[in-house]
């Protein structure tokens, strides 16, 4: 009995950082971006993008290195235009977020069709297998690296100062829309990262519908956080760990249904977001165009 | 010149523009785009049933980009219609299958069903938003894959159908069906509920003064709190409001589309109803003519799959775009006046 | 304050023939001014005059469309009038933002915590650099962010109505800080609507009035009336006046206590009679803001908050007419509707009586003489007093028993100041109970029948009648108590 509990544990452990893993990018990307003042509501597209590029690539190279290299692209270039759309045009970021998300995720469906002849999935591609244990850490290499360069770099204290009151950045010499765009560009690689994990790290595929509403859970998980890395990394693993739960717990507890369990970590965002939120100020800038 | 330009600098422009940008995509995926937009066209407006089906799709969008329209213009961003709407068909088809007897009553009992199980679902965001100051952009999408995990249980479960083979509710009795508009299609009255829905906002939101408070807080907050306005109470009503109007939606789907309840329900029409609303300026009866555009995307870009062989996710891609573009363009022509930005 | 005649003066910044033109405004119209080493030179006019326009041109923030600006590569420094600072970041990382000092990849904070201190110290600006800025009062913001331009060691400071939130005693300071700097060598211009520093500080005055220059002046040789003559393009409004009028007990606030922190307020009591003006004299940042709104019910409180009868009409002019009192983006109609959308006047059952709204609409702006092309042009679009004129018309309507006014002539120009204060006193007259919360003690002085005085949240002194006495109750508001 005792060993088998142990199993369960170690089982929920390693199954709470691979779940936790994709949002954890995804959300240092929603605070690299908030701190600057955009709110990505694109980080969904971001990382269906990531995810899809990634075995794209993956596929073509056969190198899963460069299929990761491609993800975090795709992601960038989605962030990219979020971050232009945002600051050279001042699009309202919200909808801009929403065109992302139908263009990327409507994108790769379509484009599932035209490169691989077939609806739904991707034909299986070379991916990282156990070496995906790597970005499993490197993720938490970059929150600290993510918390270094806000709180202890020139480039870090300008974006700050970006989402609080970009007129004062403006004020001191500086470009903030540039700041803005740099930092949504960064936001989309670190989303496109966590959508290369989900394919090509986790599993060898691609298939629609993959990403799940990560990228939203990501965007809890940043309120959640309080729009700091290290928050933001806890508030991912504390969903990965209820996603995680939903899968060890299938099959174990005859009277909760698993459709029914599915739900679990998108109620667990809610109650998050809901008890305590509540005291934390988002950046007053976020949000609204300079 | 001028006005040349003034045509296409409007949201004709960005939607030629976005068609542009399609034929593009087409023409890298092997396709003429000539054949793909006659397929896109004849596939929408080619005959009697192709513009029934147009309409039922401009129907399914219209009730949540109604919906959203109305929590926008109050300025909470209601990403939540889907769920909403799932939920206000779920509760149209699971009463109506079970417990609404065959009278002429029963329609208006299933639509009012509709309406507050969708009232109930935008409400709980509302509620959280107005007690915990719970970010409803987060809690509306939350809702939406709860709602489908809830529905998947239920339909697979509890309320799944005997007699069907699918996870599905057992169908509505006849007499609980909405009439149809034009016979022998799937066009049924749902879309005058539809346009009456959106005239009735449309005046709420002009002449009332409930909408006068609701713009007032979507505006400017802080001199509606200021100046009378209720905020907590006005966010609550503003997010049920607004589910309850996708809710209706969904229920018009189960009672005169599906005439029962599964979770294909939607094949996303809370999500593109966002597009709907926002390039219909929240503007109920703008909402109206771009539900009736994004109809002909959603009814075309299946017969153009079917003829030109172009995957219907093409749609998709064409909406964001238009999203994107349209966005642009408000930049553009305000830019054009001199606003000081 | 005189210069050193024997300085030699040189020319650091010279614009010629500037012209800029918004959409519909020719805000600046054909300028031509100098700026010289070792002066105080005051830039005055109305609101809306075009000065704030022509510092941000001479700055090199606003491109403007002809003439010429020479700076000679002369370093421009700009304090705006609405502080641009970050106020979750401390001091230091506001003064040093954009010039941060290195060591490796890091911000060297050891370094610019020194620089900041150093700065403070050469220039007698008294702060701490580590304080968070939000944490601070209005008057040492004002020095953040005065450090922040002294940072880049400017040869021409342009300072956009730099006292406007501070105290007189800050204010005092705050010339000393600037008199020296111009002493050491700095070209200055101050853009100001205070006439009585223009006096007391500069050596030349430079008026505009609707974006040309209406008169130069040497200081020396002019007066307050001459300038204020030319700023207003002849003689000054009348304010209306008190008239005596039976007092009747209308408004009682007992043992309120409300806020926390800096600006919270502890059991305040004092009473508004119907027919007269109390003002509330204090320095900003003395909790009445807490007070203002414990009164407009906006936040909880302890004690009571009372009027003599429950049915009577109360009406606020808030403090931040954009935010708190006005719908930039919508019509004057629409704006006149707002906080009156409940009352039975406004509305047929559910219904907005738009027409009713508009007829309010026409009233006010036939009263207070509202420059505005019509009723259904946006109010953004409206000058500062144009648009106080709406909020305080509106506030005005149907005779309310009770006016909360709260700074109802900040930024505004002289002319719709002195409509709105004579609507106030005209109210008065009308018996109506008018609580005055300013932070110019001479509108309080000019309009109060009773004047309070707030410091540290509570009530430190209260003047009547003959005992109103300027110098004490300046003393009062800074804190000394004989």
């Amino acid at each position: 009995m005792s060993s088998a509990g142990g199993v369960f544990i170690v089982t929920l452990v390693t199954l709470t950082l691979i779940k936790s893993t994709p949002i954890i990018y995804a959300a240092l990307g929603g605070v690299i971006s908030e701190r600057a003042g955009i709110v990505n509501i694109g980080l969904e597209g971001m990382m269906a993008g990531g995810a899809f590029t990634a075995v794209v690539f993956a596929g073509m190279t056969g190198s899963p290195i460069v299929g990761l290299l491609a993800g975090i692209g795709a992601g960038a270039l989605l962030g990219f235009v979020l971050g232009f759309a945002a600051t050279v045009f001042k699009v309202d970021q919200i909808v801009a977020g929403t065109g992302i998300n139908l263009v990327a995720v409507g994108g790769a469906a379509f484009a599932l069709m035209l490169l691989y002849n077939q609806p739904g999935a991707s034909p299986q591609v070379n991916a990282l297998g156990s070496s995906y244990w790597i970005l499993v850490a490197v993720a938490f290499v970059c929150a600290l690296l993510l918390h270094a360069v806000l709180y202890y770099t020139p480039w870090g204290l300008r974006v700050r100062a970006c989402g609080e009151n970009p007129r004062a950045v403006h004020d001191a010499g500086l470009h903030p829309l540039r700041l803005r765009l740099y930092a949504v560009i960064i936001s989309g690689a670190l989303a496109g990262l966590g959508g290369a994990f989900l394919s090509i790290g986790e599993v060898n595929i691609y298939s629609d519908g993959m990403t799940a509403g990560r990228g939203f859970i990501a965007l809890a998980a940043v309120i959640f956080g309080r729009w700091t890395p290290w928050g933001a990394t806890g508030a991912a693993i504390f969903f990965g760990f209820f996603e995680a739960l939903q899968y060890v717990l299938q099959g174990r507890i005859a009277w909760l249904p698993s459709d029914a369990m599915q739900a679990i970590p998108y109620v667990a965002a809610l109650f998050a977001i809901a008890g305590l939120v509540g005291k934390v100020r988002a950046p007053a800038a976020d949000g609204i165009p300079y | 010149m001028s006005m040349l330009r003034r045509v296409l600098g409007g949201p004709v422009g960005a939607i030629l523009f976005a068609f542009f940008l399609a034929a593009c995509a087409m023409l890298v995926a092997g396709v003429s785009p000539a054949d793909g937009f006659q397929a896109l066209f004849i596939g929408s407006l080619g005959g009697k049933q192709q513009i029934a089906e147009t309409l039922v799709q401009t129907t399914a969008l219209l009730f949540p980009a109604l919906g959203i329209s109305l929590a926008f213009r109050a300025g909470l961003f209601n990403i939540g219609a889907e769920g909403q709407l799932v939920v206000g068909g779920l509760a149209a088809g699971a009463i109506g299958a079970h417990f609404v007897a065959a009278t002429p009553l029963a329609i208006f009992v299933l639509l009012a069903c509709g309406f507050i199980g969708g009232g109930v679902w935008g409400a709980i965001a509302g509620w959280l938003r107005a007690q915990f100051n719970a970010n409803e952009i987060i809690s509306t999408l939350m809702l939406n894959f709860i709602a489908l995990a809830v529905a998947n249980y239920l339909v697979s479960g509890p309320l799944k159908s005997s007699a069907a083979a699918g996870a599905e509710t057992a169908p509505l009795p006849t007499s609980s069906w909405l009439p149809l508009l034009i016979p022998d299609t799937r066009l049924s009255i749902g879309l005058i509920i539809a346009i009456i829905a959106a005239f009735v906002l449309r005046w709420v939101f002009t002449r009332t003064v409930f909408g006068y408070e609701l713009r007032a807080a979507g505006e400017a907050p802080e001199a509606a709190r200021r100046n009378g306005v209720n905020m907590p109470r006005m966010t609550f009503l503003a997010l049920t409001l607004s589910g309850a109007i996708a809710g209706l939606g969904g229920a018009t789907l189960v009672t005169g589309v599906l005439h029962r309840f599964n979770t294909q329900l939607s094949p996303g029409y809370g999500y593109t109803a966002i597009a709907v609303a926002l390039v219909g300026d929240l503007n109920p009866l703008w909402v109206c003519v771009a539900a009736f555009g994004f109809g002909i995307l959603e009814a075309g870009g299946l017969a153009m799959q079917a003829l030109a062989d172009v995957p219907k996710d093409a749609i998709h891609v064409i909406e964001g775009l238009i999203i994107l573009v349209l966005a642009a363009r408000r930049y553009i022509a305000t830019r054009a006046e001199g606003a000081p930005i | 304050m005189e210069t050193t005649p024997c300085v030699v003066q040189d020319l650091l910044l010279s614009l010629r023939g500037i012209c800029k033109t918004f959409p519909g405004v020719r805000a600046v119209d054909g300028v031509d001014l100098d700026l010289y080493s070792h002066e105080i030179h005051a830039l005055v006019g109305e609101n809306g005059a075009g000065k704030s326009t022509l510092a941000n041109i001479a700055f090199g923030a606003i491109k403007f469309d002809e003439g010429t600006l020479d700076t000679g590569g002369n370093v421009v420094g700009l304090v705006h009038q609405h502080f641009e600072l970050v106020g979750r970041l401390t001091v230091w990382q506001n003064v040093m933002l954009g010039r941060e000092p290195r060591r490796g990849w890091r911000i060297d904070a050891a370094a610019a915590r020194k620089r900041v201190a150093d700065l403070a110290h050469r220039y007698g600006l008294e702060i701490d650099p580590d304080a968070f800025v939000d944490e601070l009062p209005v008057g040492v913001q004002q020095r953040v962010e005065l450090l922040r331009e002294l940072e880049r060691e400017p040869a021409v400071l342009l300072l956009d109505e730099p006292t406007a939130a501070l105290a007189p005693a800050e204010i005092d300071s705050f010339f000393k800080t600037i008199t020296s700097l111009a002493q050491n060598g700095t070209a200055i211009m101050i853009v100001t609507h205070k006439l009585q520093e223009v006096i007391s500080y500069s050596k030349r005055v430079s008026v505009m009035r609707h974006g040309k220059i209406a008169g130069r002046f040497e200081t020396a040789q002019t007066s307050v009336d001459e300038i204020a003559r030319a700023m207003v393009g002849g003689d000054l409004p009348k304010v209306a006046q008190r008239e005596s009028v039976v007092k009747v007990p209308c408004f009682r606030i007992e043992g309120v206590s409300a806020g926390s922190g800096s600006t919270a307020i502890s059991d305040v009591s004092f009473h508004v009679d119907a027919g007269e003006i109390v003002g509330i004299a204090g320095v900003e940042g003395n909790g009445q803001t807490t007070l203002a709104d414990a009164i407009a019910q906006m936040i909880p409180h302890s004690g009571t908050i009372s009027l003599a009868d429950a049915g009577l009409r109360t009406a606020i002019i808030p403090q931040d007419r954009h935010r708190e009192g006005l719908v930039l983006g919508w019509s004057i109609t629409d704006n006149v509707i707002l906080g009156r959308q409940q009352l039975p006047e406004t509305r047929r059952g559910v219904m907005i009586d738009r027409r009713a709204a508009r007829e309010d609409a026409q009233a006010i702006v036939k009263s207070l003489d509202v420059r505005a092309a019509s009723l259904d042009v946006a109010v953004k679009t409206l000058s500062g007093g144009n648009q106080q004129k709406i909020v305080v018309g509106r506030a005005l309507l149907g005779n309310p028993q009770f006016v909360l006014a709260y700074q109802p002539t900040r930024g505004i120009d002289v002319g719709a100041a002195a409509l709105v204060q004579s609507r106030l006193i005209e109210a008065r007259n009308a018996g109506a109970a008018v609580l005055l919360i300013s932070f110019e003690l001479d509108e309080i002085l000019a309009l109060a029948d009773r004047v309070l005085v707030m410091y540290r949240g509570q009530i430190a002194g209260s003047f009547a009648g003959d005992q109103i006495d300027r110098g004490r109750i300046g003393r009062l508001m800074a804190g000394s108590s004989s």
